[in-house]
């Protein structure tokens, strides 16, 4: 499910097999990195796209939740409005290192591919996207 | 006697041609609108070819890739798709992969415990291979099925509907 009027209205209803929030973490720091984080936004939302197609009934994937500088410690303040809520599994995707109190983060790999080829990127998102979902299962069975 | 054409007679004639022109100029457009849905062959939700050929697929599902474009208000995307097909005797059946539960991606064989049936992966919701929702677990109903047909000894995948195996 994703943060629109629709979903959210299924997710009201839902609650108990809805039961985990994706938050997609990416920082937008204007400076000499910025073109890197560019195609990280653009890459995440890839793989977004193909998780909510894979789990889109137990999953909340959030809107981008994005980050200037070093301090990330709204995610927190966002990840207990989501507990609040009811969700009972919030799980953080980042490109960098986050240390976030009490919650798990599963770091994707940067893949450069604004040169890529359309097959190529395909199964590089493909990919991730597996080790995502293997992930979040792994979450889930513990 | 040469067959004189008077003027009256002349004016006659100029008139009605020239009349009967301008009428079927506007009828003739009038009439192929008309019958214009008879001349179409059911353009939209047509029939989308895959790279899969028939001959390739057996009684256990293969996943069949389809694309077509999708148009969300002004921005159009390919959308790529797959469909759950195999054989039942010498029919083609294809199945929508989305869990009538929730709208998650069921897979084949996906749990080792039911080797024969679709599974769940978001709430262990089961399938038989008919697309059948196993009571007692979550989907509230059977799987979607696709038209399904053979061009040229490929598989294309039709228009969605529901269920018709499970009576």
């Amino acid at each position: 499910m994703l943060y629109t009027k629709n979903d959210l209205n299924v997710i009201k209803d839902e609650i108990e097999f809805i039961d985990t929030a994706i938050i997609p973490v990416v920082d937008i720091d204007m400076d000499n990195l910025s073109m890197n984080r560019a195609e990280h936004i653009e890459f995440i939302q890839l793989i977004i796209m193909m998780l909510e197609k894979q789990l889109k009934g137990r999953l909340l994937i959030t809107p981008l939740f994005t980050v200037v500088g070093e301090d990330a410690s709204q995610v927190e303040v966002f990840n207990n409005q989501l507990k609040e809520y009811g969700f009972k599994n919030t799980i953080v995707l980042s490109f960098r290192e986050l240390s976030l109190e009490g919650i798990p983060v599963i770091k994707i790999n940067h893949v450069p591919i604004s040169d890529m080829d359309k097959d190529i990127l395909e199964s590089m998102v493909k990919d991730e996207m597996t080790i995502v979902l293997k992930e979040i299962i792994r979450i889930w069975n513990s | 006697m040469s067959s004189k054409v008077t003027r009256r007679q002349f004016l006659n004639y100029s008139l009605m041609g020239v009349g009967s022109f301008m009428a079927a100029g506007m009828i003739l457009p009038m009439g192929r609108f008309a019958l214009d849905p008879l001349f179409k062959d059911a353009a939209a939700g047509s029939d989308i070819q895959t790279s899969i050929k028939v001959s390739e697929i057996t009684e256990e599902p293969t996943k069949v890739d389809f694309t077509y474009n999708q148009k969300d208000a002004w921005y159009e995307s390919e959308v790529t798709e797959f469909a759950w097909v195999y054989k039942d005797g010498d029919k083609l059946i294809a199945l929508s992969p989305v869990c009538k539960h929730l709208g998650c991606t069921v897979t084949w064989a996906g749990d080792d415990g039911n080797p024969d049936k679709f599974f769940c992966p978001c709430h262990n919701g089961l399938y038989t291979k008919d697309g059948n929702n196993v009571p007692g677990t979550p989907p509230r109903g059977p799987l979607d099925q696709y038209e399904v047909g053979d061009k040229d000894g490929f598989v294309t995948i039709g228009k969605r509907f529901e269920n018709e195996l499970v009576k």
